[in-house]
């Protein structure tokens, strides 16, 4: 027994040492990527797919008729970087009309066409599909063929960001697949999990709850991408073990590096830490205006405006940022996440001042007349409750930094970590008082009337905040038609929310992904991990054996 | 025989229908559901969100949706996945062969391994080796097991890097290996995640077998046999292991729902693709048909592996066929 057993070892064992020989470089033209993600992806179908890993393998397997530039400018449209469409007019102010590039195909080789153009259009805005793309491509009137390679858009007002509108929401589907699937089954066909896709990589297979496999589409109309496979490689929810992955060199990206992991991974000699630049992202507490036990009622603290204000100015937002996000963070100043156009407008800002936090507390007539370190008034204690994701290590440290400062101004602030489900299904029924959000969303300031104007309610405006002035200034910010015009209007905007503070902005936070040292040409875009990964490589010099692996 | 084997059959039916109905209840009473979101995924508008729930039928009565639920599993529909948008018993029936080669390396590990030094110990008791061991033994048991692997992960994976810390196979060479570099390459791969799963399971074995090998080495027959000249060898392994192994069988009975336990802390250590991380996933993201199918699933093992093993036990030991 002992003896099979030792032969059957020895087998395996001469099996491996000649398995290397299937390495290759055709053409010299090779290089892996291996990106670990801490989940799987939820569906490889573009309108359906919710989580950024989904996102991040369909950029690579479809194509849109535009990308945005690096910067993600959606207003300057000389930014844009042609794909499906190969250029694109602007016949009026209602109307944009795209050639589409007669080279494109699909990956089974069928030709790409304006009818996939316009059937992509009425997927996503189909009800039936349910994509969390529907509200903004209902921002589009129509979309009609002019011929083979020729489409149009057409828009029922004019504003800045009709091309944004046209290219960034829809990844174009392939019609002659999926015509003759009832709407309300696409979502679930397997094509979601073997797509056919025109965009630079092709599918090739999922391993379920172990990895994705792209391979470079060498028959592609697009340049030709640096790296010839990608492989997407779920490591499971245990983040130290991803790390460890990531230093002992199984894999090449981790998506997401904790601020913890940070520094462990840019003193490593294989490894180096990317930010997302620019970030997508602000984080701030929600000010809960309504009582969360009675939402008809105001809420007991924060209806009142001017104690939010008073505590917005008791928080040293700068010091918090240093202490979490280190020297290079970024103090938020209002709900606009660097990303947007309009970050670093001259609106007005609440600036940190804690003597006047203290005077205007005070004015207010909060004192501690029982001694117990708390402020109070007509017997209320200036005491409330903070829900904070317990999956966020840097919102739950920024958390407790708050606290203390708002604490020493006499002001309680009690901190309840719950589970990412529960975090948000509370703040979805307005139960809290307080609300650790953070924000990211599409790189246009029309993300701000999803979350900040009366329309709102009822979706992500958690906190019930209205302002009938805001709301009218947004509308006007978002029908400007020329820039310095939409310039002004957005300061009006921003200006006036943050007058009101219906949230205290902390951090700007940009997300770092660990990667690998020996890839070229390496950046993140802010919105997404994989847009610029077309252009990354691996100079010969550095290639490890499996860079030479090619399917 | 049989009707032992009819009765138990019953219970085990009773048993799976009580772990369904009871995860389905408790999930249901857990706050979110499969549409809330995840901490990665994009904010869905809440219009979009409220049509998804009228859809999926989460809007309905509890106790409706229990019907349904029962409905359909009487069909052999275990519902539909949230999360990947396919039936769960295909998300499920994906990870079952992973699971079950863990389970079965990690069982390997825990009886071989514990029966190998439980003998050493017997055949040594009180020198410096059993005590060695046995300090070894209680060490390891005492060990969580999610710090064992992540100890065994850095020692092997990132320090010496000798073995895979993640995953069943390698995602970039594997579709281009022959078979028995495929092999190779599932074994190099299993080995971490098996002996962290069947390690502790290594050291109780080991303390039990220890015990009952004693105890069967100082009865008459095993006397008899070494008078009769019998070698050592002979009446270790034909004798006195043959009679020490009864208690181990009892064992094998209670290890098989541990290790399946167990299989959710080490899939997600390592990355392994089996049932123990796609539950829970599916439980932080509320994948409520996921996550019932699995643990109806698991029951129906673990009913399983205790039925094998009192099955094994009346087959070894006419004692207990007499009794009955």
């Amino acid at each position: 027994m002992l003896r099979i057993l030792t032969t059957l070892l020895a087998g395996l064992v001469v099996a491996a040492c000649v398995s290397d020989q299937g390495e290759s470089c055709p053409d010299g033209w090779c290089g892996t990527a291996v990106i670990a993600t801490p989940a799987e992806a939820d569906v490889l179908f573009p309108p359906s797919a919710q989580g950024d890993i989904a996102r991040s393998i369909i950029d690579l397997v479809f194509t849109k008729l535009a990308a945005l530039g690096p910067d993600l400018n959606t207003v300057d449209t000389s930014g844009f970087e042609p794909r499906l469409a190969s250029s694109w007019i602007r016949e009026d102010s209602l109307t944009l009309v795209f050639s589409l590039n007669p080279d494109a195909r699909w990956h089974d080789g069928v030709p790409v066409t304006a009818d996939d153009v316009v059937f992509t259009y009425e997927v996503y805005r189909d009800s039936l599909v349910g994509s969390p793309a529907r509200p903004r491509v209902l921002q589009i009137a129509g979309v009609n063929a002019r011929g083979p390679h020729t489409v149009a858009f057409h828009f029922p007002r004019p504003y800045l960001e009709q091309l944004f509108d046209a290219v960034y929401h829809m990844w174009i589907l392939p019609k002659h697949v999926l015509d003759t699937v009832p709407r309300a089954e696409l979502v679930a066909h397997p094509f979601g999990r073997n797509p056919v896709g025109a965009g630079p990589y092709r599918f090739v297979q999922w391993r379920a709850g172990e990895s994705v496999e792209l391979v470079a589409d060498t028959a592609s109309f697009l340049p030709r991408p640096g790296l010839r496979r990608v492989i997407w490689r779920t490591t499971g929810g245990d983040m130290s073990a991803a790390i460890t992955q990531l230093l002992s060199g199984s894999v090449d990206v981790l998506n997401y590096l904790p601020p913890e992991a940070v520094q462990r991974a840019e003193t490593s000699d294989d490894v180096r830490a990317i930010a997302y630049e620019p970030s997508t992202f602000y984080s701030y507490l929600l000010f809960n205006l309504r009582d969360p036990n009675d939402p008809a009622r105001p809420h007991p603290l924060f209806a009142d405006r001017e104690l939010r204000r008073a505590l917005t100015a008791g928080v040293d937002r700068a010091a918090a940022v240093r202490a979490v996000d280190g020297p290079d963070g970024i103090v938020a100043d209002g709900p606009v996440s660097p990303a947007l156009w309009i970050y670093g407008l001259d609106y007005t800002r609440l600036m940190y001042d804690a003597a006047r936090a203290r005077r205007e507390l005070t004015a207010l007539g909060w004192r501690d007349s029982d001694g117990d370190g708390v402020l109070d008034r007509n017997g209320q204690r200036l005491s409330f409750s903070i829900i904070v994701p317990e999956t966020s290590v840097a919102r739950r440290r920024f958390a407790q930094i708050i606290q203390e400062q708002l604490k020493s101004l006499g002001v309680e602030m009690r901190i309840t970590e719950l589970d990412f489900n529960t975090f948000l299904q509370r703040a979805e029924s307005g139960r809290f008082d307080m609300f650790y959000g953070s924000y990211g969303g599409d790189p246009s300031p029309a993300s701000i009337s999803e979350v900040w104007t009366s329309d709102a309610i009822g979706g992500f405006n958690f906190g019930s905040y209205v302002n009938p002035e805001v709301d009218r200034a947004v509308r006007a910010a978002l029908a400007a038609r020329d820039i310095e015009a939409a310039r002004r209007r957005w300061t009006d905007a921003v200006s006036l929310i943050n007058a009101d503070a219906p949230a205290i902005w902390i951090s700007c936070t940009v997300p770092k992904a660990g990667v690998h040292h020996r890839f070229e040409n390496v950046s993140i875009r802010g919105d997404n991990l994989t847009a610029t990964l077309p252009a990354w490589g691996v100079p010969i010099d550095r290639r490890l054996p499996r860079d030479r692996y090619v399917n | 025989m049989h009707r032992f084997v009819a009765a138990r059959l019953l219970q085990a039916v009773a048993i799976v229908f009580l772990v369904g109905t009871l995860t389905f209840l408790l999930l249901r009473l857990a706050p979110g559901d499969p549409l809330t979101g995840t901490s990665s995924s994009i904010l869905v508008p809440r219009s979009v969100v409220e049509q998804q729930r009228r859809a999926f039928g989460l809007d309905r009565p509890i106790l409706e949706q229990y019907g349904r639920y029962l409905a359909n599993l009487a069909r052999g529909d275990f519902g539909y996945s949230y999360r990947e948008h396919r039936p769960a018993w295909q998300a499920i029936r994906d990870r079952i062969p992973n699971t079950l080669l863990l389970a079965a390396a990690a069982l390997v590990v825990t009886f071989g391994l514990g029966i190998a030094i439980g003998v050493i110990q017997s055949l040594r008791a009180g020198s410096r080796v059993d005590d060695l061991l046995s300090l070894a033994s209680l060490t390891v048991y005492s060990t969580p097991v999610f710090w064992l692997g992540i100890v065994l992960l850095l020692v092997f994976g990132e320090t010496l890097r000798w073995l895979p810390v993640a995953g069943a196979t390698d995602p970039v060479v594997y579709d281009q290996l022959p078979l028995l570099g495929r092999a190779w390459d599932r074994l190099r791969h299993l080995v971490l995640p098996a002996l962290t799963l069947g390690a502790i399971g290594a050291a109780a074995t080991a303390r039990f077998q220890r015990a009952a090998m004693l105890d069967v080495i100082r009865q008459d027959f095993i006397r008899t046999a070494r008078a009769k000249g019998l070698a050592q060898r002979a009446v270790v392994m034909r004798h006195a292991l043959r009679n020490a192994l009864l208690p181990v069988i009892t064992l094998f009975g209670l290890a098989f729902p541990l290790l399946l336990g167990g299989t959710v802390l080490v899939e997600t250590v390592f990355a392994w693709p089996g049932m123990g991380k796609l539950t829970i996933d599916a439980i932080h993201g509320r994948d409520y048909f996921v996550v019932t199918g699995a643990a109806v699933l698991a029951a129906v093992m673990v009913v399983i592996g205790n039925l094998l093993a009192d099955i094994l036990y009346r087959v070894l030991d006419p004692r207990t066929r007499e009794a009955a």
